[in-house]
């Protein structure tokens, strides 16, 4: 169910959303920049109101890949509550990963392999979501708490199991940026998912900022 | 003396913004295009003292239109105002001839001191 009409979320509220987006991802990857030599080419956010019985649709028509997705999670809470997600469609994760780090072979199988793969995605993940929902909180006058990440296990063909701690007759602002890793050619999504609870908070919150300005 | 400025951005939001950290007792003339290409074509017409350009942008982004407008006219005054804040995206914009980049959100100090160092050098020019 699509319940975009009871939010009532305006052109102008996302458009503030989007550039607050912007300037937290923007902050993100500079976050990543002084921990590993890699340029970040960023998309200009894309901000959603959907059902969120319609995310695992959302994110499988955006994902486009039917092979297994490399996911962290960050959960964080607070007057701004959500989940943050990190996705590297099939292969890319470990391309990433083997870029970041030429000695560790992460394209083997094998227990070790695997170990080093999730920790590094955990540490990407925890520097991207962090620093991008840190920005976003700041320049809205808030403060989270988060969640440790997690590599989310999972056929990408089947994403509800993303949202199996949410109700689905519920509503969720996705808030969507594209990211290149410009040396590698590597592509994934930075999604920030908030929903119902949160959303009285998050528009108030956006013309207190505007506010600022005027 | 700065009489017109053009603000390149995608973002309404981020014009407006913008817009409000522009001091308004000097009556500058402030213009808007919403992307890099329409930026360039505004540039091409207007002349614009100053530009204020956003790198990330769809269409054409910030570091093909600065450099389109740099290639038109090497005298042109880019301020970059951007999200990205990349070691790298900072040496590229400088290295296509930004005059100086801010960091995104705009701070009216920031703009304003920005605004004050082109005075400068557009006075030195004068006397030259």
């Amino acid at each position: 169910m699509n319940q975009e009409a009871s939010i009532n979320f305006s052109e102008d509220e996302k458009d503030i959303l989007q550039e607050i987006m912007n300037i937290a991802f923007g902050n993100a990857t500079a976050d990543l920049a002084e921990v590993v030599d890699i340029y970040v080419m960023l998309s200009v956010p894309n901000i959603q109101v959907i059902g969120i019985g319609e995310l695992p649709f959302y994110l499988k028509d955006t994902i486009k890949d039917d092979g297994e997705s490399s996911i962290v999670e960050q959960k964080f809470w607070g007057s701004f509550k959500g989940s943050g997600l990190l996705v590297f469609p099939s292969g890319s994760g470990k391309d990433l990963l083997a870029f970041l780090d030429d000695r560790a072979d992460y394209h083997h199988e094998g227990t070790a392999a695997a170990t080093l793969e999730k920790g590094g995605l955990l540490e990407i993940g925890n520097i991207l979501i962090g620093a991008c929902v840190g920005k976003v909180s700041e320049l809205l006058s808030t403060f989270v708490t988060y969640s440790p990440p997690q590599v989310l296990q999972g056929k990408s063909s089947d994403y509800n199991y993303l949202i199996e701690h949410f109700d689905p007759m519920q509503t969720a602002i996705v808030m969507k940026t594209i990211f290149t890793f410009k040396e590698k050619d590597i592509n994934g999504f930075l999604l920030i998912l908030t929903n119902h609870e949160s959303i009285d908070w998050l528009r108030k919150a956006l013309h207190e900022f505007m506010g600022s300005y005027e | 003396m700065i009489n017109t400025i053009l603000i390149v951005d995608d973002s309404p939001v981020a014009r407006r913004m913008l817009k409000t950290c522009i001091p308004k007792d000097k009556g500058y003339e402030i213009f808007e295009a919403g992307n890099g290409q329409e930026g360039f074509e505004k540039y091409k017409e207007l002349h614009p003292d100053i530009v204020f350009m956003d790198l990330t942008m769809p269409v054409m982004d910030g570091y093909q239109a600065t450099a389109k407008i740099k290639e038109f006219d090497k005298d042109a005054i880019v301020i970059v105002t951007t999200a990205d804040i990349q070691p790298k995206s900072i040496a590229s914009v400088m290295e296509l001839g930004a005059f100086t980049l801010l960091k995104k959100p705009a701070k009216t100090e920031s703009i304003q001191e920005a605004i004050s160092k082109v005075e400068i050098k557009m006075k030195k020019l004068q006397e030259k």
